[in-house]
């Protein structure tokens, strides 16, 4: 009885992380063959981490209050971007720079949000594809505003950022008066024994450190609870007296204006904005990343984020080295971390869908067995 | 009462955000500072003469070492700039040094100081312009891609 108990226990355990632990072997297996060094895995690890975590960890609310994955975090990204080609025009540069794009996206990020949220309560239950969807939408709003309105109706003064035509903007704005200056703020080197010199990205992290333990405040504010109370189950939520719909569109507002934030942090360390896909794959990224650190469309926590960072970035630096050591042509690698990140995403997704309908059998089962039982003792 | 002072607190916290978005676009604001080494004439024709040699040096770090006829070039952040400056003004000369500070315009991007003009005395009108980069003449339209699916065009 014991060991059944146990295995079963195990078998759980490797069920509810076996994504985590596929990509633990695609690492292992990956990263002697990339043959890269110790020192360089570290460093690009460390500054992914702080590229990345930002951006992951706006997914947690969202998923607390039982709206999935939000891919419509794009939304935010969207708005970052625009705060940032703006502030480049207006030739605000440094820390100065970014906090100034910062404010500037959040009025972007609520109305976006708001619009995303109010949307996502007309499509209850189907979350995911809807905000997957809006963010193609949004993608065309805002390509109407960076290509068409920037110079023409939004006064861009830079030809280095605008068109030759005189509207619009280019493929790729520069922020190199802004680039890692975050990151560089607090210069620090650490020298590991056996891996060499890794620069750690200092502020970066405290800021990260400081979101997440507002994410772990937040959890216990009535909001919070709310929230929890809402992902669990709206009904009953509402029957206690929580405005659900209000509480689902503040998840999605903070969830687009953290994303918002994430990107400005993200695209100060890539040095540039690739105006018209920077934030096209980003919600896919992040969301392969936080599902590949053991994260479901209903749990997810702020290891997840990490974890879910380290493994998916190692996986993206090894693969193409490692892709060109199997097969002789690093495009393979290129392809597979592409493959990956749409695989793990499907994967997970299967895999909630199956332990819904799992769970929903299990206790169909359990109601007709007690129900059987109600009825044999009547007979009796 | 209690959505009285919510109103109140939540002015204020607005009046703050804008209040520390307004400094950020003092102090961020951004310059491309020029020194020049060449000769200029000034609008009372006086003329000044380029030194030997001029180094630049911005926050203990050289930026520009400026032969005659040299242009060099240092990006600051905010609208108060100090440099220091090492001049030498004939082959083999004694070096002399000294810091200046100058107060950049905000609306004006790249400014260009003429060295030799300023540290003769002359007006700030004088020694000061806008640098205005020349226009590249055949610039190739940017071929922005927004829809990786859509038809390749016939042309």
């Amino acid at each position: 009885m014991n060991n059944t108990s146990k295995n079963t226990k195990i078998l759980s355990f490797l069920r509810s992380s076996s994504v985590p632990i596929l990509f633990i072997i695609i690492c292992a297996v990956c990263i002697p063959l990339s043959g890269l060094s110790a020192n360089m895995l570290f460093n690009e690890i460390t500054t992914r981490m702080g590229r990345n975590a930002f951006l992951i960890l706006s997914l947690l609310i969202p998923i607390m209050a039982g709206m999935g994955l939000n891919f419509g975090m794009t939304l935010g990204a969207m708005a970052g971007e625009i705060a940032l080609i703006l502030v480049s025009d207006w030739q605000i540069v440094g820390i100065p720079g970014m906090v100034l794009a910062m404010i500037l996206s959040v009025p972007f990020s609520i109305l976006l949000g708001l619009f995303c949220g109010k949307i996502l309560n007309m499509a209850k239950g189907r979350e995911m594809i809807t905000s997957y969807i809006i963010s193609y939408f949004i993608n065309g709003v805002y390509l109407l505003v960076v290509l068409y309105m920037m110079g023409s109706v939004i006064p861009i003064k830079h030809s280095t950022i605008k068109l030759p035509r005189g509207y619009g903007i280019r493929n790729t704005v520069s922020l190199l008066n802004m680039r890692q200056k975050l990151d560089n703020l607090i210069p620090l080197k650490l020298n590991i024994p056996g891996v060499g010199i890794v620069k750690i990205p200092v502020m970066t992290f405290i800021i990260i450190a400081i979101l997440c333990l507002v994410i772990v405040w937040f959890r216990r504010t009535k909001l919070g609870q709310d929230m929890r109370a809402v992902g669990q189950d709206m009904e009953v939520a509402r029957d206690a007296g929580i405005n659900v719909e209000r509480t689902r569109i503040i998840s999605i507002v903070i969830s687009t204006v953290l994303a918002g934030f994430g990107m400005i942090i993200y695209l100060q360390n890539m040095g540039n904005i690739a105006t018209y896909s920077s934030h096209s794959q980003i919600g896919m990224f992040c969301i392969a990343a936080l599902l590949v650190g053991g994260a479901s469309v209903d749990k997810a926590s702020i290891g997840n984020v990490f974890l879910g960072v380290i493994l998916f970035h190692t996986m993206f630096i090894v693969a193409p080295k490692a892709g060109a050591a199997i097969t002789g042509d690093s495009m393979i690698g290129e392809y597979f971390r592409v493959f990956v990140s749409y695989a793990v995403i499907t994967i997970a997704l299967v895999m909630y869908e199956t332990q819904k309908r799992k769970a929903k059998s299990q206790e169909g089962a359990m109601l007709a067995a007690a129900q059987d039982e109600g009825e044999e003792e009547k007979d009796s | 009462m209690k959505n009285k002072r919510k109103i109140i607190f939540r002015i204020i916290a607005l009046a703050l955000i804008i209040a520390v978005a307004a400094c950020m676009f003092v102090i961020g604001r951004g310059h491309t500072v020029y020194f020049d080494n060449k000769e200029l004439t000034g609008p009372d024709g006086t003329v000044y003469e380029p030194w030997y040699q001029i180094e630049v040096l911005v926050n203990g770090e050289r930026v520009a070492r400026l032969a005659e006829g040299d242009r060099g070039m240092v990006s600051t952040m905010g609208q108060d700039f100090k440099f220091e400056v090492k001049l030498t003004k004939q082959k083999g000369g004694k070096m002399q040094g000294g810091t200046i500070g100058v107060k950049l315009p905000y609306s004006i991007d790249g400014i260009i100081y003429n060295l030799p003009a300023m540290l003769a005395g002359a007006e700030e009108s004088v020694y000061m312009e806008e640098f205005i980069p020349d226009p590249i003449e055949e610039e190739t339209e940017d071929v922005v891609v927004t829809d990786e699916f859509a038809m390749p065009s016939e042309e």
